[in-house]
Order: structure tokens, then sequence, then C-alpha cells
């Protein structure tokens, strides 16, 4: 029944859903920056040093060359607006959110996808060859990456039977603590965490601390980006990491996760989050430190590496049914 | 033989190839080793003689409670490797001394030699007397790790090359039979529900027709894969003909006759296991066809050969795979054949090494165009070759003609077994005849030529009579004389072993 | 312990083997040989971890021996072994891979395959905890020999033969709980020789042929 506190309610929910998305992201970002310092033996700036630069960007005059198109300035809304729109898709601290009709895996990979494109467009559209040349990069990145990403979120939704998210974390989490398919889901694990570190421009595919610009991809195509289009386009790529790992640790190990909309349940959900989310950004952020970024070349080979995991994990499931 | 004694006598046949190899280790001079030596294979051929004795009152003898089990088969076994490591020791008497006396090794080196040399012994005859399955594979895989050293011991490039491929390829097949022993645990332990003593060969031929055939079939062609890389079966042979190349000319004696021998032992013990499952169609097929091919390959392999002691390694691959058609074939004319031509192949190819072995030191070099006129430049050694040549292409009066012809009565009978060959029985028989043919022509034309014709000059004359010509001139004279009458007990033995196998 | 149901145990176990089965994929996509060694020692690791599991599950106690020896030789020694050998060789890298990366990782992919469908005939009928496992060991020794024959570097064909190892141990433990303690004991052993004699054989290879690429190792013909 739909009634007025039904919708109230719901309305709530989705813009709380919102809201943490959107405030968290720099923090997590500050905190893995914050663990790369201290791993090289360095200070760092604060965790909330992303919601300072934030602030700066934001009051700051735009500068837009005279070269570029709509394109250019109608992309950090529509990046940011797309990545928004494919967090809310993935359950973050309750499992059955308003937005679950609409929840599909192809919705939520596409919709990635979409600020991806308008990202490679903006980058060619300033007519600089480094744009150009990220540009170029990112669609290498991106093509490979889209295959593994789906075969893997296909293996995890065969087990839970469905292709909604919110459906596989809650039927997940409501199984008390028995994973139905250890060794497809520690494949498809490990797939979508490579898959992770491409996307979201992580070493060892990307470094997003690099200030040179031959070694950029990801940072190369923001290059012309100035005042609040690369604020925007900053913290779209803070809530891109966020979503995708809240997609790990709510999709893997869902536990905590409020499969009721109690208050206390809603409150312990969104405390077990952020304690997951934390704890994969320090992991990233050990990983960054432990690793070196891969030549241009080898960026496929690992690629290659996380759609034959993503395979073996859909053939783990079939093997091990029948 | 009561319980006791068999601990005593069993206990002397593994520990006078330990001690005699730690012994090497400590002591330095030439002449003690070759003493030790000497000593620990007495005791090795004495202790067979007493487990002989009671195999042939008893049937079988278990001592050490189960660990060690020997019947008839394992005694054959156990013969040929005190006779011809007896041989090879009296060989290596001479072989070696003159080895350190040019200074290609340091009489250090004789030590580690003879240390490998015996942990080598030791392995095989753990293996063959072994009564748990996984033992003996630990024993199997103990002699790959053994010889790798002793192949390579001439340290020349070729020869680490050889070891290396050795080590690999060898440990790489045996891990595949390790998962076939796996899986034969696997099935037993669902019936048995015993956990120590479920690979014992005992408890297993007891058990043996309840196990699942689908396991089994999967565990024999593991097994069967895993060590017949180590018989030298095609395709799992490459390692063979470096390895023989370049080992010193005792050693590749001693894996030529023994190790091979040792090899085709356990195939035979986990057939005799699987036939009771599965229809004895399936393993003897198997066995027959890679023995098949492994003949026709080596066959037309041998006509290519420039390299003599290549040549006596393809000859190997050629015999081992005719002893495996006659183990696949069955029946007790194949059977016995396969045993016998075990026996005589052993012999024949040690004897042929050996004059190989003499030929390399007085020449220098292993082509086969530059050795010439051996008849004058080493006599003993160009009989050693003119009899081990004929007797290696089954030639009467030679022993080897006595068990071809027994083999290829069997397989002529009866066809390859039912799965594997439609109607064309005669095809095989064909084939085989064939590539004997080709093999005895190679093989004659390349040893005639050796042994005859003028000799270079820059090789020096003579030979002198040493200790190392009594195993030539025995196993010359054994060879001939197997082939009109085997003697009593020995013939006893071997009927026992073939009823053993085909009791299964 | 009452959570700690057959099927959650079986569970437990499935996710050791894939594990396993993750590292052997990183080893045969690894250039760098020291990672290789690391991926290795990780890898015995998980297999000690999955021994001594299924030894407090089933309640076997002579699997704790064969866990703690996995430890010693194959964690500890082994690894150590192999990297004074890489050090003093002075070899840190495959410079040419016969077959490159992402099509090895398919042939393994495959190979996997073939693994569970060779052991097929054999799950059904497994009463015992871990039957999955025992495909997933025989997928580990197929991918060793796979990683043998395509690489060329002495060491890297080392660790493919101790992987291929793991794998058999692995499938002794979960299949059938480990194999009597003798044989346990006469394998480590084997292995650990093996891996000592292939180590004194690179430095003997090095010194003949200044280098250890077994591509080298062509004099030998028919």
């Amino acid at each position: 029944m739909v009634t007025h506190e039904s919708i109230v309610q719901a309305i709530a929910l989705t813009l709380a859903h919102a809201i943490v998305l959107i405030a968290l992201s720099p923090a997590i970002v500050g905190l893995i920056r914050k663990v790369k310092a201290r791993l090289q033996c360095r200070q760092g700036a604060g965790i909330f040093q992303p919601y300072a630069d934030l602030r700066k960007l934001f009051r700051k005059q735009p500068i837009v060359s005279t070269t570029t198109s709509w394109i250019f300035t109608a992309t950090p809304y529509i990046v940011f607006a797309s990545t928004m729109t494919a967090g809310l898709l993935v359950p973050v601290f309750a499992s059955q959110m308003p937005l679950n009709f609409a929840g599909n895996i192809i919705a939520f990979v596409y919709l990635l996808a979409l600020g991806t494109f308008f990202l490679i467009l903006a980058g060619l559209d300033a007519g600089s060859s480094f744009g150009g040349m990220g540009s170029s990069r990112e669609s290498i990145v991106a093509s490979l990456t889209e295959p593994a990403m789906i075969m893997a979120i296909f293996a995890i939704a065969l087990t839970a039977g469905s292709t909604n998210l919110s459906t596989i974390v809650h039927k997940t989490a409501l199984l008390e603590g028995v994973v139905t398919d250890p060794s497809s889901h520690v494949m498809a694990l490990a797939a979508l965490f490579i898959v992770t570190l491409a996307e979201t421009g992580r070493v060892p595919v990307d470094n997003p601390a690099t200030h040179l610009e031959l070694t950029m991809i990801h940072e190369a195509m923001v290059l012309e980006y100035s005042g609040r289009y690369l604020a925007l386009l900053e913290w779209a790529s803070g809530i891109k990491l966020l979503v995708f790992l809240t997609l790990i640790a709510n999709v893997f190990v869902p536990w905590g996760i409020a499969t009721s909309m109690a208050p206390a349940a809603l409150s312990i959900g969104l405390a077990v989050y952020v304690i997951k989310v934390a704890g994969l950004a320090v992991l990233i952020g050990t990983i960054e430190c432990m690793f070196a970024k891969l030549r241009l070349f080898r960026i496929t080979d690992l690629l290659g590496v996380a759609f034959i995991l993503a395979l073996l994990a859909l053939l783990f499931f079939y093997i091990l049914r029948g | 033989m009561t319980g006791f004694n068999a601990n005593i006598v069993v206990g002397f046949l593994l520990l006078a190839p330990l001690t005699a190899g730690w012994l090497s280790l400590l002591i330095n001079g030439s002449r003690w080793l070759h003493v030790i030596n000497l000593i620990s294979i007495g005791t090795l051929i004495g202790a067979e003689g007493f487990i002989a004795r009671a195999v042939f009152s008893q049937g079988s003898v278990t001592a050490f409670a189960d660990i060690v089990y020997v019947d008839a088969l394992s005694s054959v076994i156990l013969f040929i490797i005190g006779t011809v490591g007896l041989a090879c020791s009296l060989y290596m008497r001479s072989y070696m001394d003159e080895q350190v006396a040019r200074g290609v090794i340091a009489p250090k080196r004789l030590s580690l030699f003879f240390f490998l040399f015996h942990m080598f012994l030791l392995a095989m005859v753990l293996a063959t007397v072994a009564n748990s399955l996984g033992v003996q594979w630990v024993a199997i895989e103990g002699t790959t790790l053994a010889t790798t050293f002793l192949i390579a011991f001439w340290r020349r490039r070729e020869s680490l090359e050889a070891g290396w491929k050795y080590l690999i390829l060898c440990s790489v097949g045996i891990s595949l039979a390790l998962f076939g022993v796996v899986l034969m645990y696997y099935s037993s332990l669902r019936v048995l529900g015993d956990v120590s003593s479920a690979l014992n060969i005992t408890q297993l031929q007891q058990v043996a027709s309840q196990l699942d055939p689908h396991i089994l079939k999967l565990a024999f062609v593991f097994l069967f894969v895993g060590y017949g890389t180590k018989v030298g079966l095609v395709p799992m042979h490459s390692w063979l003909p470096d390895a023989y190349t370049e080992a010193p000319a005792p050693v590749a004696a001693m894996l030529a006759g023994v190790l091979e021998t040792v090899a085709v032992y356990a195939i035979l013990r986990c057939r005799g296991i699987a036939d009771q499952a599965l229809s004895s169609d399936f393993t003897g097929g198997l066995l027959a066809l890679f023995g098949l091919i492994s003949f026709a390959l080596a066959a037309f392999f041998i006509l290519l050969q420039h390299n003599y002691k290549r040549l006596f390694a393809y000859s190997s691959i050629e015999h081992m795979g005719l002893a495996m058609v006659g183990f696949g074939v069955g029946g007790p004319l194949g059977t016995f054949g396969g045993l016998f031509h075990l026996i005589n192949h052993a012999f024949a190819k040690s004897l042929a090494f050996f004059a190989a072995g003499n030929i390399h030191r007085r020449f220098r070099t292993v082509e086969i165009d530059q050795v010439r006129g051996l008849i004058a430049v080493l006599p003993w050694s160009a009989l050693a070759l003119l009899i081990s040549g004929l007797a290696l292409t089954a030639l009467p009066p030679f022993a080897l003609f006595a068990s071809e012809m027994q083999i290829i009565t069997a397989l002529s009978s009866s066809g390859l077994p039912g799965e594997w060959s439609e109607p064309v029985t005669r095809l095989p028989v064909v084939l085989l005849l064939f590539c004997s043919v080709v093999a005895f022509a190679g093989f004659l034309y390349r040893i005639t030529g050796m042994v005859w014709g003028p000799a270079p000059n820059d090789v020096a004359h003579g030979e002198r009579w040493s200790m190392g010509h009594i195993p030539i001139i025995l196993l010359g004279a054994v060879l001939a004389g197997f082939c009109f009458a085997l003697p009593a007990s020995l013939r006893r033995l071997i009927e026992m072993a073939s009823t053993l196998l085909l009791s299964r | 312990m009452p959570w700690l149901t057959p099927h959650i145990a079986t569970q437990i176990v499935d996710f050791s083997s894939a594990m396993l089965l993750l590292t052997c994929f990183g080893i045969v996509a690894q250039r760098r040989l020291s990672a290789c060694v690391d991926l290795f020692a990780l890898q015995s690791l998980f297999l000690a971890m999955t021994a001594a599991l299924v030894a407090f599950l089933t309640g076997t106690p002579h699997i704790y021996i064969a866990a703690a020896l996995t430890v010693v030789v194959k964690v500890i020694v082994i690894p150590r072994v192999l990297k004074g050998v890489i050090e003093r060789l002075n070899v840190t890298r495959e410079l040419v891979m016969k077959i490159n990366v992402p099509a090895s990782l398919l042939i393994c992919g495959a190979l996997v395959m073939i693994a569970f469908f060779i052991t097929q005939p054999i799950i059904p009928f497994g009463h015992l905890l871990t039957r999955d496992s025992l495909a997933i060991a025989l997928a580990i020794v197929l991918i060793g020999f796979f990683t043998m024959i395509s690489r060329q570097k002495a060491v890297t064909q080392l660790i493919a033969f101790l992987v291929m190892e793991n794998g058999l141990f692995l499938g002794a433990t979960a299949a059938t709980y480990g194999m009597p303690l003798i044989v346990e004991l006469g394998v480590f052993f084997d292995v650990l020789v093996a891996a000592l004699i292939a180590g004194i054989y690179t430095n003997r290879l090095q010194d003949a042929f200044d280098s250890v690429d077994t591509s080298r190792l062509t004099k030998l013909k028919e």
C-alpha cells in the first residue's frame, strides 16, 4: 500500500542514501591518502583534507577553453549525476531500498560506463594532446574491465538467482553466515577487486597522485578542468570509488546490513558499512604502497587475469552445481 | 622362515646398501671403497637367496609387521638387481680406477659416486620389497634423485643438460603417478576404512574386487603414465637417450638393466590390483598398445643413430616395449616371456654398456664412424659387443631369442586384448616382426662396422685382463646358456611369478 | 562447536582450496621470479591451513604433523633456498615467455575445466568432507605441469614442480584425509631433497652455461 508515510519514508531513505554517499566519499579518498602517507613514513594531510580541497575549488572561477563545445561544460554534471545514480542502485546501509526496482546490474554497469564515455569525450574536447592520450588509454582500460565486471557480478547473481543488486544482498545477508559457493565467490571477488583498481584509477593501473602527464590515465582527461567543474569531477571519482567499495563490501560480506527498516537496524547497518568501507580503503592504500604502477601494455595482462578469474567464477558455479 | 628370521634377513637386505653408502662417504681410499661395495652386494645377494628359498616354501614373505612384502615377482626383480649389481661392481673395479688414474675425476668424488650408487641400490631394493604403494612411490622418486647426479657425474655441459632433463621429466612423471596412488588410496579407504594399512599390497589384493572400477581405471592410467616415464615408454621417453649417453658406463648399465625393470615391476603390481576390479583387457590393452608403439618408434630411431651409446638407449626402449607387449597380451606364455625377457635384457644391456664403456675409454669418442677394428684393439670388448649386439637383436643362440619368440607367439595366438583392436589381429604381429627386422638390420650394420675393419692408428692396441672382464665373460656365458637351459630354481621362480600375475 | 556444521566446514575447506587455485594463477601470471617464490610460499601456507582445518574437523591427528611439516619445509626452508639461488644467479625475471600471459591464463582455465571433467565420476561418490577439493587438486597439478612446459628459466620449472607437489598434497589431504604417515614423511623428504638438488643443479648450470635459461639446453638432439 502506498501511503503518505511510506512515500515520506521512501524519500527520506533515498535522501539519506544519497547524503551518505556524497558525504562519505571525500573521507574515503582522504583515508587512502593518509594510509599511504603513513606507510611511506610521512605525516600526510588529514583525513578530511579533501573536503577543504572541494570547498576551495567550488569558490574558484572556472576557466574554459574557447575551443571546447558543450560537452566540456556538461560533462562534470553528467558524470556526477550518473555516478550518483549508479550509487543509489547499490545497497549501502539497508538491503531493501526504495529504488529497488531499478537496481539492475546491467543498469549499474552502464550508468558508470555513461560517465566514463562522457569523460573520454571531454578529454578529447579541449584539443590538447594529453587529453587525447588519456582518453585513448582510458578507453582501453574501460573496454577490458567491462566484460570482467559483468561476468564477475553475474557469477554472484547466478548464486542468488536474480540480477537485482538489492535482492542479491538481501538473500545473502539472510543466509545466516553460509556462503553457498565459496570457490565461485572467491574468484569473483578477486576479479572484482582488480576491476575496482582499474576503474577507479588506482595503482597498479594508474597513479592518482602523479604529476607526470605521460603516465596519467584518469588525470589526463581532467587536466583542462578548473573551479567547480574540477570539484564535481573529483567528487564524482570519489563517489565512484566509494560505490565500488560498497559493491564489494555489501555483495560479498553483507552481514551487518539492515534487513528491516527498524531504526536500530539502520544505525547498526550504517556503522557496519562505514567500518567495512574504511577497512577496504585501508587495504587499497596498502596495496598502492606495495606495488609499482604497471607499464601500459602490462595492464592488459592484469585485466586478462581479471577476466579469466571471472570466467572461472562462472565455471565453478556451473560445475559445482551439477 | 619364521617371522624373526625374516626380519633379520630383510634387515640385512636393506641395511647393506645403507651402511655401505654412508661408510663410502667417510672413506677415501679407492681400494676400500671397492671392497665395501663388493661386501654390500654380496650381502644383498645372500639375503636374496634366503628370501627366494623362503618364497619357494611359503609363497610370500612379510617382515617388520607388514612393511615389507616379498613374493615370487619381487624375488625375480631382486634377483635381477643382485646379479646386475654384482656385475657392475666388478666392472667398476677397473673402470673407476682408470678414470681416477686419468684424472677425469678427483679421488674425493669417488666417495660421492659410491655413496650415490648405494643410495640408488637402496632405493631400488626398497621399491621392490615395500608393501605400501606409497612407500614404493617414495622409493622410486628416490631413485630419480639418487641418479641425477650420477648421470651428470662428468660435469660436462651435455651431462648437465641430460641430468636436468632427467630430473625434471622423471619427477613430473612420477608426480602424476602419485596422483594415481592417491586415487588408489581413496578407493581402498572406502572399502577398508583403516587409515594406515589401506595402501598395503597385501590388503589391496584381498579387497581388490570390491574397489570402484571408475576410480581404479583413472588411478591405473595415472600410475601407468607416471611409472611409464621411468620405464621409457614412448611418448614419455625423451630423457632416456640423453641420460644413457652421458652417464658413466656402469651407471648406464644399472639404469638400463635394473631401474627400468623396477619401474615395470611397479606397473605390474598396480595392474595386478586393478585387474581384479576392471577387466584385464583394459589394462592389458594399454600396456600392449604403448609397448607396441615404443617398439616401433625405437626400431626406426635405431636406424638413424650414429652414437653407439644412444643406439643402446633406443634398444632399451625397444625391449621394454616388447616386454610390455608380452605382459599386455597376457596368458601363461606372454607373462612368462615378459618376465624372462626382463631378465635377459638386463644381462644383455649391461654387457652392451660394459663394452661401450671400454670402447669409450680407449677411443675417447662416442661416434660409431670413428670406432673401427675393435677386434684388434680391444679383443675382449669386441667379443662383449658382438655377443650383446647379437643378443639384443634377438638372434639365436642367445636367450633374448627365446623370450622374444615366446612373446610373439603369445601375440599371434591371442592378438591384442579385446577393447583395443578390432578384427585385424594379424597386424600387430606383422608390425612387430617388421620392426624387429628393421632394428636387427640397423644394429647389426653398426656393430659389425665397429668390430671389423681397419683399426685407426692413434689408438693403443691390446687389452689387459682385469677384474672388469670377469662380468663380461660370465654374462656372455649366461646369455648363451639361458637360451638352451634355465636353471631349475630360476625357472620355478619365474613360473611362480607369472602364475601370480595371471591369477589376479 | 555448534555452528560448525558439516555444511559450513565443507564451505571453509572449499574456500581454502579456491585460494590455493588463485595463488596458482598468480604464479602463472607473474614475471618476476621472487614474486613467484613468494606466491609459492603463500600457497603452501594456505595448504597448511587447509590441512590443519581438515585435521581439526575430522579429528585425525597425524594430519597436524603433515601441516606442520608443510609450514617448515615449504613455507620457510624451500623459499629461502630458492631466494638464495635467485640472488646468487642474479636472474630476476622471465624475459621471453613462449606463451604470453593472457593466453597461458586461458589455457589454465581450460585445464581447470579438464580437471573437473576428469574427476566428475569421483565427485558424486565421495561422502567425505571435501569432494570438490580433489578436482581443484588435479587442476593445480595440471597447471603446474603446464607451467613447467611453458617456462624456460630453470628456477621457474622447479617452482612449477613444487606447485605440482602442493596440488598432490591437497588431493591427498582433502580426498583421503592424508596418506599414511610414513608415506607423507617420505614425500616431504623427497620434495625437500629434490628442491636442494635442483638448487645445486642450477648453480652448475649457471657455471657451465652462464645462464639458467633452459632453452639454451639444445646440444642434445636426435
